[in-house]
């Protein structure tokens, strides 16, 4: 366990900032190795953006039957803490390693008071757009953040709250406390490592998309729960009207490879969710029509060629062509003009009834805002040396690994998470003299 | 109920997982039918086992109730069957005393719109669970020492890597290289991709980083000619041709607890005539690059390319060897058709790169889908269509042909394609040079892996245990896959898959012993007829054999036993043995049959199908 020395104070091996797929498993192997971790989350609940995929390509497993046993791994290991509704104010090297400011935000619950009942969020009568269903369900005030979160802990989302004390009456353990403050706690760790992770590019980018005001326009990451079993509807409808879509539009692209938007850099995951989703489509609505509108196909890793001629031959309609733009029409179905680059290079306008903009990756958090790494053009962590050690950064013990590197599948971050993992160990080795005495090395 | 007739003191959890089970089933239901089983003692439901409120319930009930077996209904085996054993075995009882129910993804969650169904075959999958419960015997994981000392088989930039990060970590590494230099294909790259860096230069930073650890044994010129043993201890021999690091000239053994295979790649080749291949002025893009880099900017790329004429257009063809189709692409029968990932971003950079230092030559690349995913590699793209590259977009099922051209014409070679940028244009591309863009194939350690028992995929690379949740592990316990050996990738996806790989073998032997399951063959001599049917039908080497047993009467007969550590628990001896003398712990048979007749008990209701609990594992 990392220790408190004092209060406000943890000591640690490594902090590991950021509790999604890459955080949990460069946090798992560095424990299996003997070393204590500090995971600390943003969010109320650890499993980044992977907790909240429906199947993953190329094997089509159920993502919640992958992340989940890292989950509850990373939560259940006796080496690793894990503070989640906490953000990092800073991290500066100092004397043998580093010194972290982290802030948990208070939740308005007591973490250990509470056990997960719901009775508050049965009680609570404030309904608010669900983030973790892109906003397509709904969740209470108070809220467990979703049903396969850990911690199992209620949160009260106070800006939306109504302060009836409905919740407080439901509860049997008393946890809802509305008093709670934030705790500042000053953590020592010998590495840090970035798995910040990435945001979507949003829907609402281009205005020749509508600008995110078009309910039928909805992002790559809505349609993943859409198809997800816990989705908020179930099973596939669309936003507007409910009604199950049966012309489904795929816009490849839609962030990324778009110098307009400052984003020329190709976001490595959009082709293959979108043949993907579109073959789980396939699968629920097997009378849908369903067509993706692409650049290239870039699928590019083991097994992902395979997958996408599987999907050609499934009867997935792949067009090239640009998507120009996207009207609204009043019955909720959309008018794109779409300019093929493929047969005579003709401007079509075609309908669909539902469009899935494939948007791209961006960095998850402005890490330069607490941490003294520098990042490229589009904020993403730069490597020391790209070629052979990706994971160091230009500050000797601090780590990064994931998206907050660079988009990438989660394939690839699962293995850089270990990669990571494993610079950090040699590293930590490397800095300590057998006594357990420090001593500085120089870095690579 | 034991042997003797006495009842069994179960627990039973039935778990809601917070409505995931218990908005379809009826919880209530479930728990009091399993609480009328005569072999339990409690049971109870509560919202989420997992949590710490659940596991201490159980602690709490073994101790004070004298619980000797605990049931635990809820999600999958594969999430939280560690959680209970681990649960059970902080309250004193052996950890595999413990029975897990699946009842979420194969009950509430298959049959979210019968709830009166759902609850009935919870219960029978539950009371299965009971049955089973009720016929477990203690069990101890089986633990070998481990060898604190790893083999990395290959010396590019993967096995380099991976070496270094060991060593670094403090282990002993044993770096065995064929050839009598260390960094593989990368050596050959005159510039490589993001920085720009030499191979060579590249190479010789991460060997001279890896010379200087005393703890890597290099040996070149070495071969690896046979592995035996098991995850913690194998026993490797290795062939040199000269003397290098601590071996000499001719065979040695080492002993090793984990082995990483990093065993690279062979470039494809084509086939003669393939894209005019073996004619004059057709080359792959290796050897194009090659001689690139090695000419300066002002120099005469005939001349490099050993070529009588000028250079002055050069034609690029993509996915040679690659992204191959039946029907489409001959080749020689096997077709491979994966992506090989780099040869998209090599092309546009060799491309520009051309159209840079020779800007009177013409440069004309053709491909279907350009693949340059990595962020700095769509910058290449951009770049090399700013540098003059004219792109050709082939149809998905279409190819480019290469001809020789007439003798009367200009350029000797003539390169045909339909481009669909230009809405389908039939073109003719007269060029002095074509550049194959070949990718990679597996192969060129074949032995190895065999002595291994590594399996390869249906690409022939090899494989992994789960592309998400074992990328860098074999099927084979101890043996780790690092860079191109698994699949096409870049140097740095090969060089951060090698530090992965490393990062195993490191939670693997920085203990002194390897545990495992001890979900393993079991023989019973006394019904052993010793037939050998069981070794015949193992796929595991070393795993089960015959023996020389001397039996009560003083004779001696051949006896099958199973090397615990070898066997993987997949029980296809237990299917062939005539005498049912083997089982798996476990998951014996008369467990199977337990708890096929709690399922079947009373068939008034119809099950739906699928019912029975997973087969645990972790």
């Amino acid at each position: 366990m990392s220790e408190r020395t004092a209060a406000g104070e943890i000591d640690t091996d490594v902090l590991v900032v950021g509790a999604g797929i890459a955080g949990l498993q460069a946090a798992l192997d560095l424990a299996d190795q003997g070393n204590r971790v500090l995971l600390v989350e943003r969010e109320a609940s650890i499993g980044g953006r992977m907790i909240a995929l429906s199947k993953v390509f190329p094997t089509m497993d159920c993502s919640s039957c992958i992340t989940t046993p890292k989950m509850s791994s990373a939560a259940h290991h006796e080496l690793v803490t894990t503070f989640t509704y906490t953000d990092v104010g800073s991290v500066e090297p100092a004397g043998r390693g580093f010194e972290a400011t982290i802030v948990r935000r208070p939740r308005y619950v007591d973490e250990e008071a509470c056990i997960g009942c719901r009775l508050c969020e049965y009680a609570c009568p404030v309904d608010v757009p669900h983030e973790f269903d892109g906003g397509l369900g709904a969740r209470r005030a108070v809220y467990i953040p979703f049903g396969t979160a850990i911690p199992q802990k209620a949160v009260v989302d106070l800006p939306n709250c109504i302060l009836c004390g409905k919740c407080e009456k439901a509860c049997p353990t008393d946890a809802i406390d509305f008093l709670q403050e934030p705790e500042t706690i000053t953590v020592r760790a010998r590495a840090v490592v970035l798995t910040t992770g990435y945001r979507p590019t949003p829907t609402g980018a281009k205005k020749e998309y509508g600008a995110g005001r078009i309910s039928n326009v909805i992002g790559g990451l809505d349609m993943e729960r859409l198809l997800s079993p816990n989705g908020p509807y179930g099973r596939v409808l669309r936003p507007s009207d409910g009604k199950v879509p049966e012309n489904i539009a795929y816009v490849q692209c839609a962030g990324s490879r778009d110098e307009t938007l400052g984003v020329p850099y190709c976001s490595r995951v959009c082709c293959m969710y979108a043949v993907k989703q579109a073959m789980l489509l396939s699968g629920s609505l097997p009378v849908a029509d369903i067509t993706i509108y692409y650049m290239d196909i870039r699928a590019f890793g083991k097994g992902y060629e395979e997958f996408f001629q599987t999907a050609r031959s499934m009867g997935i309609n792949f067009v090239k062509a640009k998507v120009a733009r996207i009207h609204e029409r009043p019955d909720g179905d959309l008018d794109l003009r779409v300019e093929l680059e493929e047969d005579d290079g003709r401007v079509e306008d075609v309908t669909h009834d539902l469009v899935v903009l494939s948007v791209g990756l961006q960095p998850g958090d402005d890490v330069r805002r607490f941490a003294p790494v520098s990042t490229d053009a589009y904020g993403f962590v730069r490597s020391a040396d790209p070629a052979l050690d990706a994971t160091a950064t230009d500050v000797p013990g601090l780590f990064a690994a994931g998206t907050a590197l660079a988009p990438k599948d989660i394939v690839d971050t699962v293995a850089e998470a270990s990669a990571v993992a494993m610079r950090v160990a040699a590293y930590l080795r490397e800095t300590a003299t057998p006594a357990g005495e420090l001593v500085g090395v120089a870095h690579g | 109920m034991d042997e003797q007739g006495v009842p069994r003191r179960i627990g039973v959890y039935v778990c809601h997982c917070g409505g995931n089970i218990s908005d379809v089933v009826d919880v209530e239901t479930v728990t009091d039918r399993a609480g009328a089983d005569e072999d339990v003692v409690i049971a109870r439901h509560l919202p989420f086992m997992c949590s710490d409120e659940g596991q201490t319930t159980i602690e709490k009930d073994i101790a004070e109730l004298g619980l000797d077996r605990v049931v635990v209904a809820a999600c999958t085996p594969s999430l939280h069957e560690t959680t209970f054993r681990r649960t059970v075995s902080r309250a004193g009882l052996n950890a595999y005393l413990y029975q897990h129910a699946n009842i979420r993804e194969q009950v509430s969650w298959a049959h979210v719109h019968d709830h009166a169904a759902a609850t009935e075959k919870a219960a029978r999958v539950v009371q299965a669970a009971i049955a089973k419960a009720a016929s477990l015997h203690e069990l101890d994981m089986v633990r070998v020492a481990a060898v604190h000392r790893a083999l990395v088989v290959g010396g590019g930039v993967a096995g380099l890597r991976a070496a270094l990060d060991l060593a670094r970590f403090g282990m002993e590494v044993v770096l065995v290289e064929r050839s009598k230099v260390l960094g593989g294909h990368t050596l050959r790259l005159g510039r490589t991709y993001p920085t720009e860096e030499p191979g060579r230069a590249l190479v010789e930073r991460l060997a001279a980083a890896v010379r200087a650890e005393p703890l890597v044994d290099v040996r070149l010129s070495t071969e690896v000619t046979g592995v035996s043993g098991y995850v913690g201890d194998f026993q490797v021999t290795l062939h040199s041709v000269a003397p290098s690091g601590n071996g000499s000239a001719g065979s040695d053994e080492v002993e090793v607890g984990a082995i990483v295979l990093a065993t690279g790649f062979r470039d494809y080749e084509p086939a003669a005539g393939e894209y005019g291949f073996g004619g004059p002025g057709v080359v792959t893009l290796a050897a194009f690059q090659e001689r690139l880099y090695a000419e300066e900017p002002d120099g005469d790329l005939a001349a490099a390319l050993g070529m009588q004429g000028p250079v002055r257009a050069v034609a690029f063809l993509h996915c040679v060897g690659s992204r191959q189709a039946e029907g489409i692409d001959g080749g020689d029968g096997e077709l491979n058709t994966y992506c090989s990932r780099v040869c998209c971003t090599a092309s546009v950079r060799a491309a520009a790169e051309t159209r840079r230092r020779f800007p009177d030559v013409r440069v004309v690349d053709v491909f279907r889908d350009i693949r340059t995913y990595a962020r700095d590699q769509e910058d290449a793209y951009r770049a090399a269509g700013q540098a003059g590259v004219l792109f050709v977009r082939l149809p998905n099922d279409e190819r480019a042909r290469v001809e020789t051209a007439a003798a009367e014409d200009p350029y000797p070679l003539l390169v045909r394609a339909r481009d669909s940028l230009t809405f389908g244009a039939e073109l003719e591309l007269p060029v002095d040079v074509v550049v194959l863009a070949t990718g990679m194939e597996p192969g060129g350690a074949d032995a190895l892996v065999a002595a291994t028992k590594a399996p390869t995929g249906a690409d022939g690379f090899l494989l992994e245990v789960h592309p998400k949740l074992r990328p860098v592990e074999s099927a084979t316990p101890g043996i780790l896959l690092a860079g191109t050996a698994r699949g096409p990738m870049d140097i740095t996806e090969s060089t951060t898959s090698a530090s992965a790989a490393a990062a195993k073998v490191a939670t693997l032997l920085a203990r002194d012993q390897v545990e495992m399951e001890p979900f393993v063959a079991k023989v019973d001599p006394s019904r052993c007829s010793g037939n050998g049917a069981c070794v015949s039908a193992c796929p595991y080497a070393g795993a089960i054999g015959l023996q020389e047993l001397e039996l009560e009467d003083g004779v001696v007969e051949q006896r099958a036993y199973v090397n615990p550590v070898a066997c993987k628990g997949c029980g296809a001896c237990v299917a062939v043995c005539p005498n049912g003398a083997i089982d798996v712990q476990g998951w014996e048979i008369p467990q199977y049959v337990a708890m096929v007749d709690a399922i079947t008990a009373d068939d008034a209701t119809p099950v739906p199908v699928g019912a029975g609990t997973e087969a645990g594992s972790s």
